[in-house]
């Protein structure tokens, strides 16, 4: 298990972190979530002996990080670094090798991994002939390789586009069900809120809300009501007292609601304005509740 | 893992990828033509002509063709055509024109032109002396055996007070020249490869990814251990291709210290290439973009050119600027060699200068390690070397 305790970096006037802290544990898939700039880049590279943090600590199962723990990390940096001449299947092998495996093993599998991301035809060639989306596959692949128990990914949907986004997630979902502890950051946090089970957001520096992405959303004081009345007089929303409108979209309405409105009242309402072709409740996004949390709009 | 299969996997990564680099293959293949080219090149058009044409009035031309020939030593002898002018005035214009390389008028003596080489000129004289030698014990009634065994006393060798034959100053001024030269080069473009491959690390910033997992001191070691053996196996074969080259051309004998300089040489590339090496590897760790690389490595250089200015400069005579220079680290690996080579250094100075460096070597990797540390993962413009050097605490 990966524990983060009340990381502390400031640089110069900027302080970075403010006690920071975290838990990844095998198997779990952790989505650490922040706008830019919150820190979570920091927190990682700290992960890894990159930033030295002022205080607080990283423990793996239970003990401060040591070389050798390293050796059995995989990490995938939010600026992609791999070197541009070399060719791919060597290059991931090399990463294989920095990371103990037995130069067999290192290409076995570095192999398999091309296979897996469709690049074994590209063996041979380098990084800097790869489409931008395969010079990601081929950086996971490095972060792979040795089959790590720790995976840490820097945004690593950024760029990807949709399909991109897809495919990424059932390799990071597949990781952690084969028993890895894997985190990863993302500033979209609509993007990422399907895919993890677990969640830790921070704000400047500081956790703003940790939890499951369930509860943190059930958890809500208010929820969602997207309700279309068709040729309904538009001003019956406004005889719902509990009921503020936050979008408005011809007969269509997104209302927000607080947590314990009576529903059948205000589907009543509904109904008596016109036929109602759409009636859908639901706890608030992510982002709202990340709003919510920190004071935003 | 133990940090030397580390150390050896980063270095045999820089050292096969910069081998199978394009860049690489085609540099050396450049090296080695160029080295071909300064030592076959000159036999061909430099080296004198392989006839001289002699002009006599008065004395007998087969004679002193005879004559000049024998006097030649044989290994290198030219062949030699004597004719007969009708005038002095005659062999003064077939002189004048070229037609001839030197004339001897009898009672007058030898006349060089303008282009005459000194060795011709003194053969001419030995020979007109050993004709009018050879005439006058005739005279004497001498018979033809006697001159003979009188002309054949040999010039005796000429010996230095070590026991070995004059020593050959010009071999052993081209061969520390060639030392220094080499020495300077090989230095400044293996640093540079060491330069470009840090920031090359580190502005596409595949070293976060090394790092995490590397030491940086390892990954320092390492890049420093491939390249420099990359670099001592191309130095030693451009060596062996130029030694190669002397030998078949003879375009010139190796002086009997060839051996002790190369082996200095060497020594004093591997001192030199491990300081300068992590020097260079410091100063990339500071900058963020290949485009700062020379500003970054400038200082480095001036340093090494100084190196090598005083070596060179100090070719032609010893003075007390390269007697302390080649003493101590930044400039021993030009100025020892060349001392060494010219068989100016004594013992104790080699001596004093192998432990100054092997000493400065220590240092300056402890120093230039922790400025990398520091420097390597810090990305954004120019970091002062201060700023690195804190930032590498406690890692």
């Amino acid at each position: 298990m990966l524990q983060v305790r009340e990381l502390t970096k400031a640089y110069g006037e900027i302080i970075a972190l403010r006690g920071v802290s975290m838990n990844v544990h095998k198997g779990q898939l952790l989505g650490f979530l922040g706008p830019n700039g919150a820190g979570k880049t920091t927190t990682m590279r700290s992960v890894f002996g990159l930033v030295e943090p002022d205080s607080g600590e990283v423990l793996w199962n239970g003990d401060p990080i040591a070389a050798k723990d390293r050796l059995g990390f995989g990490y995938m940096p939010e600026e992609r670094g791999l070197y541009p001449r070399m060719r791919n299947l060597e290059q991931v092998a090399y990463f294989g090798m920095l990371h103990g495996m037995s130069r067999q093993a290192a290409y076995l599998e570095a192999g398999r991994w091309l296979a897996e991301f469709g690049l074994a035809d590209r063996a041979e060639g380098r990084l800097e002939e790869l489409s931008h989306g395969n010079q990601q596959r081929l950086q996971l692949a490095a972060a792979l390789v040795h089959s790590p128990e720790l995976l840490v990914l820097d945004e690593p949907f950024a760029g990807l586009d949709p399909v991109g986004v897809g495919a990424m997630g059932e390799i990071l979902a597949a990781q952690a069900a084969a028993g890895t502890a894997v985190v990863f950051s993302s500033h979209q946090l609509d993007l990422v809120e399907d895919l993890c089970d677990d969640v830790v957001i921070i704000n400047e520096g500081a956790v703003a809300l940790a939890g499951a992405v369930r509860e943190l959303r059930t958890g809500a004081a208010h929820r969602h009501v997207t309700v279309e009345v068709r040729d309904g007089d538009p001003g019956w929303v406004q005889a719902v007292p509990q009921a503020a409108v936050l979008r408005r979209d011809g007969d269509r309405v997104l209302l927000d609601v607080s947590n314990g409105i009576q529903l059948d009242a205000l589907l009543a309402a509904a109904q008596a304005a016109g036929e109602v072709v759409e009636f859908s409740y639901e706890p608030p996004s992510l982002n709202e509740v990340f709003l919510d949390a920190v004071g935003g709009s | 893992m133990n940090d030397w299969r580390t150390l050896l996997l980063v270095g045999r990564r820089d050292f096969v990828e910069r081998l199978k680099s394009r860049a690489f293959q085609i540099s050396t293949a450049l090296t080695i033509v160029l080295v071909l080219a300064a030592v076959v090149l000159p036999q061909l058009f430099d080296n004198g002509p392989n006839e001289w044409e002699v002009g006599v009035v008065g004395i007998d031309p087969s004679q002193l063709e005879i004559t000049m020939q024998a006097l030649q030593a044989s290994n290198d002898a030219v062949a030699v055509n004597v004719r007969t002018a009708v005038s002095r005035d005659d062999v003064i214009v077939l002189l004048e024109d070229g037609e001839i390389d030197v004339a001897v008028v009898r009672g007058e003596g030898v006349i060089a032109g303008d282009g005459t080489s000194r060795a011709l000129s003194t053969l001419a004289a030995a020979a007109v002396t050993a004709v009018e030698l050879t005439s006058r014990a005739e005279q004497l009634g001498l018979s033809p055996e006697q001159v003979a065994g009188l002309l054949g006393i040999e010039q005796p060798p000429i010996r230095s007070i070590g026991g070995d034959e004059e020593p050959d100053d010009r071999g052993a001024e081209t061969l520390a020249l060639f030392a220094t030269i080499l020495l300077f080069v090989s230095i400044v473009t293996y640093g540079q490869w060491i330069l470009i491959g840090v920031i090359e690390e580190k502005s596409n910033r595949v070293v976060e990814v090394v790092v995490g997992t590397v030491s940086p001191r390892t990954l320092l070691t390492g890049k420093v251990f491939g390249i420099g053996l990359l670099g001592l196996i191309q130095l030693v074969v451009i060596a062996i291709v130029a030694f190669a080259a002397l030998r078949v051309t003879g375009a010139g004998d190796l002086p009997d210290t060839t051996g002790a300089v190369v082996l200095a040489s060497a020594f004093w590339f591997l001192g030199g290439f491990a300081f300068y090496a992590t020097a260079y590897a410091a100063a990339g760790a500071l900058v963020s973009r290949q485009e700062e690389a020379q500003n970054a490595a400038f200082p480095l250089t001036l340093v090494l050119m100084a190196a090598y200015f005083v070596a060179t400069f100090s070719i032609s005579g010893d003075n007390p600027v390269i007697r302390v220079a080649s003493l101590l680290p930044p400039f021993a690996p030009m100025t020892m060699p060349l001392q060494i080579a010219l068989g100016r250094a004594s013992t104790t100075e080699i001596l004093i200068s192998s432990a100054l460096m092997v000493l400065g070597v220590y240092f300056l990797l402890r120093v230039a390690a922790r400025i990398y540390r520091g420097g390597i993962l810090r990305s954004g413009g120019k970091i002062r070397i201060n700023e690195a050097w804190r930032s590498a605490e406690g890692r």
